[in-house]
């Protein structure tokens, strides 16, 4: 435990934060001080995952300690200028409605905000906006300083240690601590978080030339760490690749040549707790649209002998690919290129869609080929990436690696791309790394509650092949898994079972619960006559004559008919009800699709809540399984027989048996301890005829 | 294939359960909260149930044409005195196929009666406890052999040209709701031209009038095999035609002593001891440049895939003569010819040819291994040895045939066609959401599409982001 000292340490810094100047000495005494004592939890790296990770083990109430190679990068954003979107909004509501730091970073930073899919119905709304680099970093920063139980500490991770398992928990290891690079005492923690990025034998491509790194301007990590879960722990890795576009200077290009894309006039936060942005909404900044010409696709082709990154043969996604993979792929046709502010001072544009690693000076030919930027200047050039992985089906859904107990991996490291699936994941982590060093069991988010569910059950039982990236049509429970309704999907559990959300937050999402709740039963109350309801709501087109009631749920749900419409014609008994008015015209809408789904949800449910022993040796398992299914149980190791389902090349029979297996090992325990086996519980998981692919 | 229950614990769900061949009468069984209405609306019962558990003579009539469809016995089970502890209803009716048909036909018309899926019924006993302990241990088995049995039937039927059909729809299904993805996924930032929709609503328009041309004209569709499909299958001039021409008794394939004679499949139906059977002689089993003989050699595999009963034909002369070696290579010789758990019978031809000295030991060691199916000897040129491998063969076709789901298509006919009408249900919620919500809209897509896939095969996210990413370029 940290003694006081430490935590004054910290108050200082919270107190001085906003004249804080991260080189002056009173940090640099801190990073001395701390180098002594032990911690509950330690991330490791300070992007989007560990800094989540960092911030939810810290709120969950672990002592935590982030170590970042450069404090200046904690909360940078490495690529993209911009968070959210079709599916990875989702994911931003989610983390947010957990707690999270993203939705109110991005409401903070964002210069741009927009909901796309507008017009594609709710659910499949993304909620997306264009960032200011600097003021994202800073209140990423600003936020983790202000996290009680939680230290920043500059170093790079030379040796990650693990000893002897915890007989009484399944694992063939457990860690005990970091030590850094610069020779230091080692750091002790129960849970190390690896949030490492694209730093794990990472290597940097630019044209011909090749330099280990994870990102340009950083000292790559150190091999030690990489070797430690390669050799040590024994860890299955894989090799990816992605890249980053060069960096325009915003004055050299002819912005008049280009499509202006506006914001929307009304900026909508991500945050459930924000009621406005940041940036007001006329202060907000466009984007521009423009495309790339055949003179792009003869360049990419002229350069591609000096181009190693496009001839390696490591797995790069099939969304986001670089321009030279485009025009490789699909020749003869133009592509997008969007054209994005960096931030309200910032002089430089992010060109999304050219993300490219010929030489530089190739780099300016190529852009000088689309008009906009026919005289354009590049202000830092583009690059590509490789890197390792561990591949996922190696995690348990809380995260952590199943060999290896008190290990935590979260972000890129796991295969995946994007600020927000790194987000999630981090967040994810960082809540049970600090309840297994709490002594709390780990917890697990179902793929029919959330998006994050669905990300992590489709990593941790699928693996991945390319970098793995959120779509909505990923989540097969899509029209109940809404933006709109995170909060109550998630605040609620987040406070009473995990403990990763503050009471305030709370308190607010159980105020909208019952609000919500207390409208739509005021709105079902609401019955009358097709004839009456004509009378009260003019406007309405209904053409078909019913003689049954209709209630106000039933007429919200018409497409010409809109809440206020509803406030207006009833003002005594819904009009207070108008904070929530999109809320409830959304309900009504989806209320009878998600009532068909809720059946299937509980069936996937329960079979989730039914565990598999990690330690079951499926090879000699004494039951009839067939030997592919064996091979596959033993590859994958699945934690629940939901997750065993699942599985590509899994039986219905070989679940009967597992089923029996397990429940047969219940009982035998049950009864060591003396107690009657509860038939009840177990018919609890008798639907496991599940759907199995043959 | 789908094995999809749990969510549909409110359905009634109704199967053949008797077995099938020459049988003088057939139970049909039905289980679930919709019994007694079908019960009352098929045997025109409009006041009173029968008592429970006690006969009744009716007549059995369709509830929608009115017609009389046999007379036979009726059974009421009131919840929870039955075998699945819901209402259960029987109708032991008369064992032809026409009035099976019938039967089960008029039983789907009734609202919220579904054909059960492979191993319901027996799902449905364990959920209400009425399994023993044992009962349950085997209940892995059990449904092994009931959806390998289901898997066969389909994969039968899958393999003409109502199969081809239905991956047709199943491809074009795929398409339209990797087109409706691709646009909620991604249009927003890239270039998916604005025509995509329209191309889906085409796609769909057309699939929902195939779908109901298709259920409205009954009798189309192939003539279904039916009976025991039993495959004759080893290496190449093992005399596997002999034994074809043997059993049937008369020159069904041609039979030479040149490998690789037979090259198509060659089927016969025949009847052993009672019980319809569907005898298919294959090629050889062999590596040939020859490619007519190769195309044979797949088709012999696929044949084999789908039989319910292989008979492997060895050629004893070529067996390794020390017996313990021989017994070591017929395992190999068994493995590479059936895939794993098919039931089989182990054929060694050409007995004749063998002394008998060396056949005893062989005897003597192939009973030592385990794991080996029945084994027989016979000479297809001598006849001997054939009057105990035609007991042993009627004896594996007996039980083959007390499984209802091995040999009685109509089932699978049935359940085909409770999904193809929720598959154009659903496509009718494509066409109602499709300019008010998108999501919505999709969600008609998928659903059919899962309807679908109960009958092709499921269809993940993966293989529907593979045709999105096949058809547009996806760049941000």
């Amino acid at each position: 435990m940290p003694t006081y000292e430490t935590i004054k340490v910290n108050l200082f810094l919270i107190r001085y934060k906003d004249t804080w100047n991260l080189n002056s000495k009173e940090y640099l005494h801190a990073v001395m001080f701390i180098d002594l004592i032990q911690y509950d939890v330690i991330v490791v790296g300070g992007g989007h995952a560990g800094t989540e990770a960092a911030a939810a083990a810290a709120r969950v109430g672990a002592e935590t300690l982030l170590v970042s190679q450069k404090i200046e990068t904690i909360g940078a954003l490495s690529c993209n200028p911009s968070l959210g979107g079709v599916g990875k909004g989702q994911l931003v509501k989610e983390v947010d409605a957990l707690d999270g730091l993203c939705g109110r970073a991005g409401d903070w930073a964002g210069i741009h905000f927009s909901i796309l899919n507008r017009r594609k119905g709710p659910a499949v709304w993304g909620p997306r906006a264009q960032l200011d680099r600097q003021r994202y970093r800073e209140f990423i920063q600003s936020e983790l300083l202000s996290t009680p139980r939680l230290t920043v500490l500059e170093g790079s991770v030379e040796e990650l240690f693990v000893s002897e398992p915890n007989p009484e928990e399944p694992g063939h290891h457990r860690v005990t601590g970091i030590r850094l690079a610069n020779g230091s005492h080692p750091i002790s923690a129960s849970s190390v978080v690896l949030t490492t990025g694209t730093f794990l034998s990472g290597s940097l491509f630019m044209g011909q030339s090749k330099s280990p790194g994870g990102r340009i301007g950083d000292a790559p990590s150190s091999a030690g760490l990489s070797h430690t879960l390669r050799e040590r722990l024994g860890l299955r890795t894989g090799r990816l690749r992605t890249g980053t576009p060069p960096r325009i200077v915003k004055d050299s290009v002819d912005l008049s040549l280009a499509n202006v894309h506006p914001p929307d006039s009304h900026p909508t936060p991500f945050s459930f707790l924000n009621t406005h942005t940041h940036c007001k909404p006329e202060e907000q900044l466009p984007c521009y649209l423009t495309y790339t010409t055949p003179g792009v696709e003869r360049v990419v082709r002229e350069s591609l002998h000096l181009n190693c990154h496009i001839q390696e043969d490591a797995k790069g996604p099939r969304y986001c690919p670089s321009i030279e993979s485009r025009v490789l792929r699909f020749p003869g046709r133009r592509h997008q290129v969007w054209l994005e502010p960096e931030g309200v001072t910032s002089d430089i544009l992010y060109p999304q869609g050219l993300s490219m690693t010929m030489p530089p000076d190739v780099q300016l030919r190529l852009i000088r080929e689309i008009p906009a930027m026919h005289r354009a200047e590049i202000h830092t050039p583009g690059y590509g990436v490789q890197y390792d992985f561990v591949c996922p089906t190696q995690l348990s859904p809380a995260l952590q690696v199943k060999s290896t107990q008190g290990l935590f991996l979260a972000g890129q490291i796991n295969g995946t791309t994007g600020y927000e699936e790194a987000a999630a994941q981090g967040l994810w982590a960082g809540v049970n790394a600090a309840r297994c060093a709490l002594s709390r069991p780990t917890v697990a988010l179902s793929r029919t509650e959330s998006y994050i569910g669905v990300l992590i059950d489709d990593l941790v039982s699928r693996g991945v092949t390319e970098p793995y990236r959120m779509f909505t049509s990923r989540a097969e429970f899509r029209t109940s898994l809404r933006p709109d309704n995170a909060d109550l999907r998630l605040t609620l559990k987040g406070f009473e079972e995990v403990g990763c959300v503050s009471i305030v937050r709370y308190q607010e999402a159980v105020r909208v619960r019952d609000s919500l709740q207390d409208a739509l039963a005021t709105l079902q109350a609401l019955a009358l006559s097709t004839q009456n309801w004509r009378k009260k709501l003019p406007d309405m087109r209904m053409s078909e004559v019913k003689n049954s009631l209709l209630t106000g749920m039933d007429v919200l749900r018409y497409n010409d008919v809109s809440f206020e419409m509803l406030a207006s014609a009833f003002p005594e008994c819904l009009s207070h009800h108008m904070e929530f008015s999109q809320r409830l015209k959304i309900e009504a809408v989806y209320r009878p699709h998600c009532n068909l789904q809720k059946k299937e949800i509980e069936r996937i449910q329960k079979e989730e809540n039914m565990s598999l022993p990690q330690d079951i040796n499926y090879l000699t398992l004494p039951v009839s399984l067939s030997h592919e299914v064996r091979e596959i149980l033993d590859r994958v190791r699945p934690t629940t027989l939901g997750a065993a389902t699942r599985l590509q090349g899994m039986t219905p029979a070989a679940i009967i048996h597992l089923f029996n297996y397990v429940r047969r090992t219940g009982q035998k325990e049950r009864r060591s301890h003396r107690n009657k086996p509860d038939q009840r519980e177990e018919r609890k998981y008798l639907d496991i005829f599940i759907e199995v692919k043959q | 294939m789908y094995f999809q229950v749990g969510l549909a614990d409110a359905e009634t769900i109704f199967a053949l359960s008797s077995g099938h061949g020459r049988c003088g009468v057939a139970v049909v069984r039905a289980s679930g909260p919709a019994s007694s209405t079908a019960l009352r609306c098929m045997t025109r019962l409009t006041r009173n149930l029968p008592p429970p558990r006690k006969a009744l003579l009716r007549s059995i009539t369709d509830p929608q044409s009115k017609e009389v469809l046999d007379r036979g016995l009726v059974f009421w089970f009131p919840a929870p005195h039955s075998f699945t502890g819901e209402d259960s209803v029987e109708f032991h009716i008369h064992g032809g196929p026409a009035v099976i048909t019938a039967v089960l036909h008029a039983l789907g018309s009734v609202p919220g009666m579904r054909p059960a899926e492979a191993g319901e019924f027996t799902r449905r006993a364990f959920q209400a406890g009425k399994l023993g302990l044992t009962e349950v241990e085997g209940l892995g088995d059990l449904i092994h052999a009931e959806t390998e049995a289901q898997r066969r039937q389909a994969l039968r039927q899958m393999s003409g040209d109502l199969g081809r059909l239905y991956q047709d729809w199943s491809h074009k299904l795929k398409r339209c709701l990797a087109h409706v993805e691709a646009f909620i996924d991604f249009s927003e930032d890239e270039l998916i031209e604005d025509g995509v929709l329209n191309q889906v609503d085409t796609w769909v328009c057309d699939l929902q009038a195939e779908i109901e041309r298709h259920l409205q004209d009954e009798r189309r569709g192939e003539r279904l095999r039916t009976g025991v499909q039993v495959v004759i299958a080893g290496a190449a001039n093992a005399g596997k035609s002999s034994l074809l021409n043997t059993l049937c008794q008369r020159p069904a394939a041609i039979v030479s002593p040149i490998a690789g004679t037979t090259r198509d499949i060659v089927e016969t139906a025949l009847d052993i001891g009672g019980f319809p059977v569907l005898l298919s002689d294959t090629a050889g089993l062999r590596e040939s440049p020859d490619l007519v003989e190769r195309e044979g050699v797949r088709r012999a595999r696929e044949r084999v895939d789908q039989a319910d009963l292989t008979l492997v034909v060895v050629d004893c002369a070529h067996l390794p003569s020390d017996a313990e070696q021989a017994a070591t290579f017929l395992e190999g010789h068994l493995r590479s010819v059936l895939s794993p758990q098919e039931q089989s019978l182990l054929v060694l031809n050409k007995t004749d040819l063998l002394p008998e000295e060396q056949r005893l030991e062989l005897d003597w060691e192939l009973r030592r291994v385990s794991g080996l199916p029945p084994v027989c000897h016979i000479s297809c040129h001598t006849n001997e040895g054939l009057q105990d491998f035609l007991a042993v063969l009627h004896r594996s076709v007996k039980t083959l045939c007390g499984d209802p789901l091995s040999c009685a298509p109509t089932l699978t006919q049935a359940r085909h066609r409770a999904h193809l009408q929720q598959c154009f249900a659903a496509l009718a919620q494509y066409q109602r959401y499709r300019d008010i919500d998108l999501a919505l809209a999709a969600e008609g897509v998928r659903l059919a599409l899962t309807s679908l896939g109960r009958i092709t095969g499921h269809v993940g996210a993966e293989e529907i982001l593979d045709i999105i990413f096949k058809d547009f370029c996806i760049g941000k």
